[in-house]
């Protein structure tokens, strides 16, 4: 900020000198706070990873990188390789890119729309999305565990309506059963990975309408109007010139979601099964589960972390290239 | 060792509440115990841990007040979110130098992982706690020749069913037939919440099949068999019971006291003691080596393990006695309420030693890994 920009009452203020050093001060204060906030946590993940698990008691400091092997190839390697934890990572990594894909996808042409309404109705829309983002996950997980639910949901709906016996009167009901999307009486929606990225999308699909809002309401409606004028379709339009100029706030969209959606516990927990749950999911039992593993779920966070970097440092470079 | 002891919104807050409709109360009771009142020097009193929810409140309304009444001593409730992560929470406070409570309650497997840790338990004063003998040798446990936890009350893991969609099982084998089950059957996700126990009893020798790493790889793997008939994996007590409730799964494992609390309710589930039997766990009181109220924690675990104590637990708590019932005055139809036979005792000592193995084997039969 250059000292035109400065209201006129400054001229009173202590020379540039003092204002320096106040603000140096300020700047030292600022990156020590960081330090302890960020760093400090960080640094005690990285050094209790090291730790070495006790059989049957908790841990103890150590430097042992043993848990870090164990993430790659299983407790038991060299005897015996497990994938298990990379299934699990997998996963995360999966669910998280699916789950913010779809909730970009699907936000951008309701807040497409949305910018293109008048200014009272974009404004209940915007406080309405703001207002659920309070809702916590455990709450958002019990509803769609209701609207899944055999005796109230969707299996119910499928049951009253008849749907259910016309799909076994003409047997794509044991199709279903095959997919695991039926028991022998009814549909089952629950446990599954479309109900866990259902789920998910639907938790961020307010963030994802609140990213793209500022983007999508700046657009300069010359550049629509130049192209429509030129006689190109409206499907044409967003396709060659919405999207290529949006290309980088949808990017940012994903990458944002998609870090978010790293660590969703609640929506894996209940509704995946466990042969298709996260990282998050084998943390959070490291740690807080009966084995008192913290070691281990340490070492599994910072893979975590350095993965989700790598995907962002990729998507990062997806999106400079575009550039 | 069971869920119970394990996720916080499993026993007790979740599930309880709701079904006795007292959610207000288990949070005015957490926010009371958080924050404890100052204590007067000259009055007697005792800190004590239990379950949050509607177990601590029974507690506080009926067998604290019991205890103050016969010994003048009072108690201050202190809320424990499961027995895990207590022994976390009390590992840190002990380092800080104070601790929260001076009596806790500790599942047992949770409890030797304390003695295995070190210096968390307080060995206690036996000759001040004439009534454990009442109680069976088993739940009384020493290391060391030291007592260092003292039963509370106990509870079954049992085999619940819909009546009205299937026909009640005789046998926990039954849950392998695919024809009767197949993607119906709701199962504890965790290692330890002691399917495993069910397993060996039922296909196997037993705890002592799970004494060596084959025998756990052979349970492990008869268990995987199973995994067409579930639907749902639960990792909180409270996903079972809304599966239940909700006819997503129409029977698997659940806790015989709220299977009989839902069944009172009108819901359809029933809990059967199958010929293998149901698997009975237990919670202890350990004392703190960092309290100064030995004596006052001896007379509230004596008073515990009186027989009148422990009927009053099973009548107001739902918990089964851990003294025969003859020595009660419970009646046939109570304590049928609250226990049955056979039990099944849970290989403690295998999921200790071999934690990370158990754990790791278990997880990759379920992942197909």
């Amino acid at each position: 900020m250059s000292d035109e920009s400065l209201p006129a009452p400054r001229a009173g203020a202590p020379g540039p000198g003092a204002r320096i050093g106040g603000g140096t001060l300020l700047q030292v204060g600022l990156a020590v706070l960081l330090a302890f906030l960020c760093l400090a946590p960080f640094a005690l993940i990285v050094a209790i990873s090291f730790g070495e698990k006790v059989q049957g008691a908790a841990w103890i400091w150590s430097v042992d990188p043993g848990n870090y092997a164990r993430v790659f190839v299983g407790a038991l390697w060299p005897e015996e390789f497990s994938g298990l934890y990379l299934q699990r990572l997998w996963y995360s990594v999966l669910y998280a890119t699916l789950g913010a894909v779809l909730a970009v996808a699907t936000a951008f042409p309701f807040t497409w729309f949305l910018t293109r309404t008048g200014r009272r109705a974009q404004t209940i829309w915007l406080v309405f999305l703001l207002s659920s983002v309070s809702v916590s996950e455990v709450f958002v997980v019990m509803g769609w565990d209701i609207l899944l639910s055999n005796r109230s949901g969707l299996p119910m709906v499928a049951r009253e309506t008849g749907l259910t016996d016309w799909l076994k009167a003409v047997g794509w009901f044991d199709t279903l059963r095959g997919w695991g999307l039926a028991n022998p009486r009814d549909l089952k929606f629950k446990t599954s990975a479309t109900a866990t990225v259902l789920t998910m999308t639907y938790l961020v699909w307010p963030y994802a309408v609140i990213l793209l809002y500022p983007p999508l309401s700046r657009l300069d409606p010359a550049l629509t109007e130049a192209a429509r004028t030129m006689g190109a379709r409206p499907a044409t339009v967003i396709r060659t010139v919405v999207l290529p100029v949006l290309r980088l706030p949808l990017l940012g969209a994903v990458m944002f979601l998609f870090v978010y959606l790293l660590g969703v516990y609640v929506t894996v927990s209940v509704f995946a099964a466990p042969s298709q749950q996260t990282l998050a999911v084998s943390i959070y039992d490291a740690v807080r589960g009966a084995t008192l593993d913290a070691p281990f779920g340490a070492a599994q966070s910072v893979v975590l972390l350095a993965v989700a970097a790598l995907c962002l440092w990729f998507g990062q470079r997806l999106g400079g290239r575009g550039a | 060792m069971s869920q119970r002891s394990r996720i916080p919104t499993n026993r007790t807050v979740s599930r309880r509440t709701l079904l006795r409709g007292a959610a207000g109360l288990a949070g005015a009771g957490t926010a009371a115990s958080l924050y404890p009142m100052p204590l007067l020097a000259q009055e007697r009193r005792l800190a004590i841990g239990s379950y949050g929810g509607y177990f601590e409140n029974s507690f506080m309304e009926h067998v604290y007040p019991a205890f103050t009444e016969a010994t003048g001593i009072a108690v201050d409730s202190v809320t424990q979110p499961n027995s895990a992560d207590w022994l976390v929470t009390l590992q840190q406070a002990q380092a800080a130098g104070s601790v929260p409570a001076d009596l806790s309650l500790f599942a047992r497997d949770t409890m030797i992982r304390a003695s295995r840790i070190g210096g968390l338990l307080a060995p206690l004063d036996m000759s001040a706690i004439p009534a454990a003998d009442n109680l069976d040798p088993y739940f009384v446990f020493s290391d060391g020749g030291d007592t260092l936890g003292v039963g509370a009350m106990s509870w079954f893991v049992s085999m619940v069913v819909n009546p009205d969609a299937v026909e009640v099982p005789q046998s926990w084998a039954e849950f392998w037939d695919t024809e009767r089950f197949e993607a119906s059957l709701g199962l504890s996700r965790l290692y330890n919440s002691m399917f495993l126990d069910i397993v060996a009893a039922t296909f196997f020798d037993g705890a002592e099949t799970m004494g060596s790493r084959e025998g756990i790889v052979a349970v492990v793997e008869k268990a995987g068999e199973i995994k067409p008939n579930v639907a749902l994996w639960y990792s909180a007590e409270s996903q079972m019971e809304q599966a239940m409730k909700n006819l997503d799964v129409i029977g698997g494992q659940y806790y015989h006291d709220v299977a009989q609390l839902m069944a009172a309710d009108g819901f359809p589930i029933r809990s059967i003691f199958p010929k293998e039997g149901n698997v009975q766990d237990y919670g202890s009181w350990c004392l703190s080596p960092l309290s100064e109220k030995g004596a006052e924690a001896a007379e509230f675990i004596d008073f515990s393990s009186q027989p009148e104590t422990q009927a009053l637990m099973s009548r107001m708590i739902g918990t089964a006695p851990l003294v025969p019932r003859e020595a009660t005055d419970l009646t046939q139809e109570e304590f049928d309420a609250v226990s049955g036979s056979p039990a099944i005792r849970p290989a403690y000592e295998a999921y200790l030693d071999e934690d990370t193995f158990i754990k790791e084997t278990w997880d990759k039969m379920l992942a197909g890994a």
